[in-house]
């Protein structure tokens, strides 16, 4: 019975909602969180880094939400990029793609989710993982064929 | 101990109202027109829930997996007798038009809504949602590209947003999100 109250009671502690936010610094990668959730494309290494760039190019212009996987492994999802309002398809979004970068900004928590309002880009240490040496192109076909 | 349980459980029923008011500033009016040919604001006509994405019924080449997810969160919340209408805000008014927008969007849901209008209007509900308009690339074969929203908004019948559900997750998860706002009071 213990057990079950455990695990209720860890549901609840679960951070469902936190309406104040919290100004946060944080390094991590630009990435496409649609590829690194649905685990469609490959493990979280293979949809990370150089090997995912092009896909991540893709993804952010269809608008699939970009986030920040910071270096303990939280995922944030990016609501704002500096300049760019809604934070995806456009140039910052497209220029930062797979990107290490600190970011200084707001950070939220609802529904379980964590949220990143980012007011300023610190630092853009550029594209710092390099998983095309482990991967190559994931997935393959993210770059075109030239048409004849 | 039964009773503690039956206390926390309880509060994990507790409904959309224990809910704190969104934190981001997002959402506002907007007058369009729809599919077919009717007005729209905000506010659903009908006193439902609403599900609202910024992109394109008719889609350039690379389509987005927010209306399929949309369509599938308003057929698993219709199994607990809860409906809502799931909408779409073109960014594209001349890819996305009053004539050609009704069968893409049906194939996601019969319920679905799209919505087009001048650049005024259009660019008014760019603005509440902070949707960052602009080109993303010219495709050589399909066109133009704009950027376009990247969230499902669920808003509540008179147009507040609720929460945002990220289009990335599975339907299972996101229904559980809607639910939290939307179940009705134990």
């Amino acid at each position: 019975m213990n057990k079950v109250l455990a695990v209720i009671l860890g549901l609840l502690a679960t951070p469902a909602l936190a309406a104040e936010g919290e100004r946060i610094i944080v390094t991590g990668e630009i990435i496409d969180t649609w590829c690194y959730y649905s685990g469609v494309m490959g493990g979280p290494d293979s949809v990370v880094g150089s090997a995912h760039h092009t896909c991540a190019l893709w993804c952010s212009a269809s608008g699939i939400p970009i986030g920040l996987l910071a270096e303990d492994g939280t995922v944030y999802t990016i609501l704002k990029l500096g300049p760019q309002d809604n934070a995806t398809g456009g140039d910052t979004a497209l220029t930062l793609a797979s990107h290490t970068i600190t970011a200084d900004g707001m950070s939220y928590s609802r529904d379980g989710i964590n949220y990143i309002v980012v007011e300023k880009v610190v630092e853009d240490m550029g594209i710092v993982n390099l998983t095309h040496e482990d991967y190559d192109v994931i997935p393959p076909f993210a770059i075109p064929e030239p048409k004849e | 101990m039964i009773r503690p349980i039956v206390l926390i459980m309880t509060f994990l029923a507790l409904p959309a109202c224990a809910e704190p008011p969104l934190p981001f500033d997002v959402g506002g009016t907007f007058a369009l027109t729809d599919q077919n040919g009717h007005p729209r604001t905000q506010m659903d006509p009908d006193g439902l829930p609403q599900l609202l994405f910024f992109g394109y019924a008719n889609c350039p080449g690379i389509c987005t997996a927010a209306l399929p997810l949309m369509g599938d969160i308003a057929n698993k919340l219709a199994q607990t007798d809860i409906a809502i209408r799931p909408i779409m805000i073109t960014v594209d008014p001349k890819r996305d038009t009053v004539e050609n927008m009704a069968k893409p969007l049906a194939e996601h849901h019969s319920e679905f809504i799209g919505l087009t209008g001048d650049q005024t209007a259009l660019s008014t509900a760019y603005r509440a949602f902070s949707i960052d308009h602009t080109l993303a690339y010219e495709d050589p074969e399909y066109g133009p590209v704009y950027t376009h929203g990247s969230m499902i908004y669920l808003m509540d019948a008179k147009g507040e947003v609720l929460t945002l559900i990220p289009p990335v997750m599975d339907a299972e998860t996101a229904t559980n999100i809607a639910l939290r706002y939307l179940a009705p009071k134990t």
